[in-house]
């Protein structure tokens, strides 16, 4: 009994790793510039397809040293290009949040479809960053979900830690608590904003570098990964760092406990049977607020 | 955009529509297009007053259309009441189900609502496929493969024989679309104006928010709902593949490409928005991406949609022309 | 900035107004099949048959001495209204004379073909299609299944696990499926037949498609330690993370696939990782080695075009054109649609096998000179090992205990 438990708690940590590094992107773009971004989840599988194609460069062994190095800044790029480019002309206008909603739907729908014309319908893999498993008695842990926890916990860390320490991260909490102070304090908005986006987009880029070594790269995955994150950022709170971390860990064994005692079919149900219950109860998520 | 224009489109459409199967009659495909066109028009209405006009962000509409769909297919299926009464129990069970959801939800801010009525989408599909939905007859993941036709006035409406089952079609959609203008144009309408710019000095002149909310949420819902009933006996068949992403994206379309909260923009849009779908259909995967092309590059150039464009055409040439000559 | 959008909007418009011309003394075949979305992957498998037929036909002269010309239609996710609109566009507005269309749904394609007479080849493997054709046999009259249906499938596979060369150390089985018509189709119908023969089913679970974390339910299976664990999910990622984590710490279990063994990645992706898999296709053609010298030619031409061994429905897809071009000739007249049927129904079609006969229900039923095929993955490749019905072994490509229960055993 106890075997099954420690394994049911394994699968939810390794869950909840990556969920909250999906979550924390989402909740900063929402939390500083209050914008809802539907191509979130297309960023993901663009993370999966950038990281293909350095390995397909690169070759496998050692290849993800560099897919890191050289993925993330490109990401970074194209955050903030996109940013620039569909999203900020729309800021001016009154319901801006509407548009802003439809013109990433629409980006959402362009890189899907790109990816399939590009790619293909088939899935594409990537080598498992680490072979191998630890095994402590009964108990047995792969090293591909030991690498995956600790990369993503080791971003999140890097994450808080830009925005607690750096000027520019100062300045999106600034922009968050206080659009108009910022902004007499001569914070450039249209920079932070972009900066923000940019920041996001490389969070999920590696999440779904990080995931697709192990689950796969298909051109439509986008959509599951942006109704996790939201539900996680909701629950959590939008624009929590911390309570989307807490979130993240508190549904990702949710889903281990719910799918071991019910079954799979009853995840999504539970999901947004907590996330329901809280909002009625709390309706700002778990920690409504920049902490 | 004044109320005289509004009615004046409407009535072209209105017109336009009604003529359309003398020419187009003969052809079943073509007829069918314009069916659903009439049947997305009126969900995309709702939708449009609900998030254009109210401004709720409500991502349940694709649910609220399926529940009332479902609603009167098991009623009609399993209790044997008459298509024509099933439609109405449907709507009356989506309002129903419209004001539970509403109740929780639209005290929430934002985001928020899009998730909870998001979540309710999301969790319809699990319900109808499992063993809950087959109890109640939903027929799990197989959907329900025979839905009886519509009977009025002892004139059977199926999809078989299109062009009558069009004007009934036109009717509901008349009606609908009429019902929505008159609460936009209304005391109503007004009010969620003054809310969308102020909530809190609605407030203050004692605009109750939350009631208004509901109660537009309970009517859209209703009108869904009865779409929804509408469309199951249309096409005799059921799934729960509607709740796909395909038909909450191509719904959104239809919202972007006729301009939101611009009525009658949405009706407009959710025509060029299925014509479309058909044109670029032989393009395969193309047609998505085009699609998405054209939604980024509609917000960018033209965020008001059809009838923002055409009124700035208008508004241009009427500046032009009414400009004093010093 | 601006005036870039407007110039990409117009391109955008002119590109849509171009409408395709229609060229004369040709005969119209329509090809409803997912372009988009889940289910683009098969629709191209069958695509690659379909076309590999009709070009092979046109090479030859023709049909009739006329071109064959495919009209295509996105069927998408077989929305009941999205299958209903296809067979308006192709049969009410294209006016086709016949229809190839892989897998179509389960049942509202019967509905939605039926109400026109061009013949239609489905390869919809269900039983409620089938009970949607028996409403009404007259009408549907132009409805052909080009393979059996799931409870059949089911059937077969039970009979080809208990014929294994393998001495079971237990009689608990777990079934794992989809969440869709045709996963429960299927594991209902395994869960059945091991009751009936006395064997323990402690674990029947559905789940749904994009379920890629299995360690709750592989803890479970890891308790119950089964002898056969049998997985019907027709998508690669979720098989592929099921097999590679069920392999960290694997039981003494056969592990049966089913039809999920078909997508082409699971072989390529996982290679000889993958060996000791079994998995079944209906209406198969037999690899690596074909049961005769036409079939292998067929192979050979297949791998040859394609640069990969033929998949599931391909060449199902690839015989129902020929099935209906042999039906054409022998009538004379590709718009006599009630002869053609009538023709198809009684005679059949001679293919690379023998003989292809629809019984009462116009389902191709699995036996005789086209059985369905039971692979195991021998060495990266599908190998087929039983054909069934009847079961027996497949020329000498005998069974391999999977190396973890061997490992496991020693």
């Amino acid at each position: 009994m106890y075997l099954e438990l420690i394994d049911v708690l394994i699968s939810g940590l390794t869950n909840g790793s990556v969920y909250a590094l999906m979550a924390a992107g989402l909740t900063l773009v929402y939390g500083v510039s209050k914008a809802f971004n539907f191509a979130y989840g297309s960023f993901f599988s663009l993370g999966g397809y950038i990281a293909w194609m350095l390995m397909a460069v690169f070759g496998t062994a050692k290849g993800y040293f560099f897919v890191f190095i050289l993925s993330v800044p490109l990401l970074l790029l194209i955050g903030y290009g996109v940013e620039r480019i569909i999203v900020s002309p729309l800021r001016k206008r009154q319901d801006w949040e509407v548009k802003v909603m439809m013109v990433t739907l629409g980006l959402a729908l362009l890189l899907d479809n790109s990816f399939q014309v590009v790619f293909g319908a088939r899935m594409k893999s990537l080598p498992p960053i680490m072979e191998g498993a630890l095994t402590i008695n009964d108990v047995i842990v792969s090293y591909q979900d030991m690498a995956i926890f600790i990369l993503s916990i080791a971003s999140i860390l890097c994450f808080r830690w830009m925005l607690n320490n750096t000027r520019l991260g100062m300045a999106a909490r600034a922009v968050a608590q206080n659009p108009a102070g910022a902004q007499i304090v001569g914070i450039p908005q249209n920079i932070i904003f972009a900066s923000t986006f940019a920041v996001s987009t490389a969070m999920v880029g590696v999440g779904g570098i990080l995931l697709s070594q192990k689950y796969f790269i298909s051109p439509a995955d986008g959509w599951d990964i942006l109704v996790k994150a939201w539900v996680i950022t909701a629950f959590g709170g939008m624009g929590s760092i911390r309570g989307s971390l807490y979130a993240a860990f508190i549904l990702g064994m949710l889903e281990a406990c719910v799918g071991w005692l019910f079954g799979m079919s009853w995840i999504l149900v539970a999901n947004f049977a907590v996330l329901v219950t809280t909002l009625a109860i709390r309706p700002q998520g778990l920690f409504g607020k920049w902490g | 955009m004044n109320w005289k224009n509004m009615a004046a489109i409407m009535a072209a459409i209105y017109g336009i529509m009604a003529m359309l199967p003398f020419f187009l009659g003969k052809t079943n495909f073509v007829m069918h297009i314009l069916i659903m066109c009439l049947i997305w028009a009126v969900v995309a209405s709702c939708w449009d007053l609900i998030m254009g006009f109210a401004g709720i962000f409500s991502f349940g509409q694709v649910a609220f259309f399926v529940i009332g769909a479902y609603a009167s297919a098991i009623v009609s299926n399993t209790y044997h009441v008459s298509p024509a009464g099933a439609i109405l129990l449907a709507g009356g069970f989506t309002a129903a189900v419209g004001i539970l959801v509403g109740l929780p939800c639209l005290r929430l801010k934002g985001a928020y609502v899009a998730l909870v009525t998001f979540a309710v989408h999301m969790t319809l599909e699990p319900l109808l496929k499992g063993d809950f939905g087959r109890a109640i007859g939903t027929g799990g993941s197989r959907g329900i493969m025979a839905i009886a036709p519509l009977k009025l006035f002892g004139v059977t409406f199926s999809s078989a024989d299109p062009v009558p089952f069009f004007y009934l079609t036109l009717i509901f959609f008349i009606i609908c679309t009429l019902i929505i203008l008159f609460v936009i144009k209304s005391y109503w309408g007004t009010a969620f104006v003054a809310l969308k710019d102020s909530e809190n000095l609605a407030a203050s002149l004692g605009i109750s928010a939350f009631k208004y909310k509901l109660t537009v949420f309970a009517l859209t819902s209703f009108i869904t709902g009865l779409a929804g009933g509408f469309y199951c006996h249309y096409v005799g068949m059921l799934s729960h593949r509607l709740l796909g992403v395909d038909l909450f994206v191509t719904l959104m379309v239809m919202l972007a490409i006729g301009g939101i909260g611009h009525y009658p923009g949405a009706i407009i849009g959710a025509f060029i928005t299925v014509t479309l779908n058909e044109l670029l259909a032989p393009l395969g995967t193309y047609r998505p991406l085009i699609i998405g092309i054209l939604i980024i590059l509609l917000v960018l150039l033209f965020p008001d949609g059809i009838i923002g464009l055409v009124q700035k055409v208008f508004t241009s040439k009427a500046d032009k022309a009414t400009k004093p000559v010093y | 900035m601006n005036k870039i959008y407007r110039i990409a909007l117009t391109l955008l418009a002119g590109l849509i107004t171009t409408a395709p011309v229609m060229a004369a003394d040709t005969i119209k075949v329509g090809v409803p099949l997912a372009m988009t979305g889940p289910y683009t992957d098969t629709g191209d498998n069958y695509w690659k048959g379909i076309k590999m037929a009709i070009d092979e036909i046109n090479g030859s002269g023709g049909l009739l001495g006329k071109k064959l010309k495919t009209i295509r239609f996105d069927t998408m996710d077989f929305a009941p209204e999205r299958v209903m609109q296809g067979a308006d566009y192709l049969c009410g507005k294209q006016k086709v004379h016949s229809v190839h269309a892989g897998w179509a749904g389960w049942g509202q394609d019967v509905r939605a073909y039926g109400k026109y007479s061009a013949p239609f080849f489905a390869d919809d493997g269900s039983q409620s299609a089938v009970d949607v054709f028996r409403l009404n046999p007259e009408k549907y009259s132009n409805i052909f299944q080009l393979t059996d249906v799931g409870i059949n499938q089911a059937q077969s596979v039970f009979r080809v696990l208990m014929a294994l060369p393998y001495e079971y150390p237990n009689k608990k089985a777990v079934i794992i499926n989809a969440d869709d018509a045709w996963g429960t189709e299927v594991g209902d119908t395994l869960k059945k037949k091991f009751k009936k023969n006395g064997w323990k089913v402690p674990m029947h679970e559905t789940v749904p498609y994009g379920t890629r974390e299995w360690g709750p339910l592989l803890t479970k299976i890891r308790r119950i330690k089964p002898a056969v664990l049998h997985l019907e999910i027709v998508s690669a990622q979720e098989v592929i993370t099921f097999f590679r984590q069920f392999i960290k710490a694997p039981t003494r279990t056969i592990i049966s696939y089913g039809y999920s063994l078909v997508p082409r990645e699971v072989v390529e992706t996982m290679g000889k990782q993958a060996d000791g898999l079994i998995g079944e296709v209906p209406t198969a053609m037999p690899t690596p080695q074909a049961p005769t010298p036409q079939a292998q030619a067929w192979v050979d031409r297949f791998s040859k075009l394609y640069k990969h061994s033929p998949q599931a429905g391909s060449w199902a897809a690839y015989s129902g054109v020929n099935a209906w071009a042999a039906a054409v000739r022998a009538v004379g007249d590709e718009t006599r649609h009630a002869e053609i049927n009538a023709y198809i129904k009684e005679k059949g079609y001679k293919g690379e096998t023998g003989w292809w006969k629809w019984d009462t229900d116009n389902v191709m039923r699995a036996g005789a000179d086209v059985p369905i095929g039971h692979y195991q993955v021998q060495n990266g490749e599908l190998v087929t090992i039983f054909t069934d019905p009847p079961t027996k072994p497949y020329k000498n490509n005998a069974f391999v205990v999977p190396r973890w229960i061997r490992k496991a055993g020693s």
